[in-house]
């Protein structure tokens, strides 16, 4: 199959991606949609290699890319266990509540 | 696939997946922003199918909209906060947070300048298609073995760090 998807116009897909996810992640109170930000950038940086292993038809970027969905799974996991262990001791999830280190 | 039928088709996917990105991190009630994303996960996969990266597409449908989402969602429903939706959904230093990003864009965007980076060198191509799930099984068994394996071990110690974390202390 021809890859008809220009790379320049990937990349520039993969930033904006990212930019987005970043000022998710910078930006959103509520720390469940923090991570969902991150996802998000996670997500941009596979199109960056799904492009770049269309373009040096290459299989690595996609392996890179399957290692990526990997490490989000787990950082989905632990990330929401955080969660719901600091919900317990204060309800809400709110950033700016979570003042103290310890509780 | 003609040319102009995967770009018009590339375009499309790009576009309704920065839409639905924003709708997403701007959404005030979790549940709808979870909704975008998932929308934003498909268009993705379909661009991974236009990059010819079937088995990508297929593990981004499988993994990301079919569980690490449901996972989101289950979680939201598990918390309960209808709370949530009132308060501001942005901190207030979200100025800053834009300025950063539309940065970080900017110099992404700008990344493959050729007065600023070295133009790359056009590589001669495979006779195999990269897609192919036989390509990538192979590479993944025996170039990327020892990686894989972490990959286990990486999932292996999430799980336990999950229920360590979550487990109750009074609980014996």
């Amino acid at each position: 199959m021809v890859p008809s998807v220009p790379l320049g116009a990937c990349l520039g897909l993969s930033a904006v991606l990212f930019a987005i996810g970043l000022v998710g992640f910078l930006g959103r109170r509520n720390i469940i949609l923090m991570l969902v930000s991150i996802e998000i950038m996670l997500n941009a940086v596979n199109v960056s290699f799904a492009a770049f292993s269309s373009q040096l038809q290459d299989p690595r970027g996609q392996i890179l890319a399957l290692f990526v969905i990997a490490v989000a799974a787990a950082e989905a996991a632990v990330g929401l266990g955080l969660v719901l262990a600091l919900n317990r001791n204060r309800p809400g999830v709110s950033v700016a509540d979570l003042t103290e280190l310890k509780y | 696939m003609g040319i102009l039928a995967g770009q018009s088709a590339f375009y499309y996917l790009a576009a309704v997946s920065v839409a639905s990105a924003i709708l997403a991190i701007t959404r005030r009630n979790p549940v709808h922003s979870m909704l975008w994303v998932l929308a934003l996960f498909v268009h993705v996969a379909g661009i991974f199918l236009l990059a010819g990266a079937e088995f990508l597409a297929a593990v981004q449908v499988i993994v990301y909209a079919g569980a690490i989402l449901v996972f989101y969602l289950f979680f939201l429903m598990l918390l309960d906060l209808p709370a949530e939706t009132a308060g501001p959904r942005f901190g207030a230093h979200w100025p800053l947070c834009a300025a950063a990003g539309l940065a970080f864009a900017a110099l992404a965007w700008y990344a493959d300048d050729p007065r600023l980076v070295p133009a790359m060198q056009p590589v001669e191509r495979a006779t195999r298609s990269p897609g192919s799930l036989r390509s990538i099984g192979m590479a993944l068994f025996t170039q990327f073995a020892l990686p894989f394996e972490i990959t286990s071990l990486i999932l292996l110690a999430a799980i336990v760090g999950a229920v360590v974390v979550a487990k109750r202390k009074n609980v014996p």
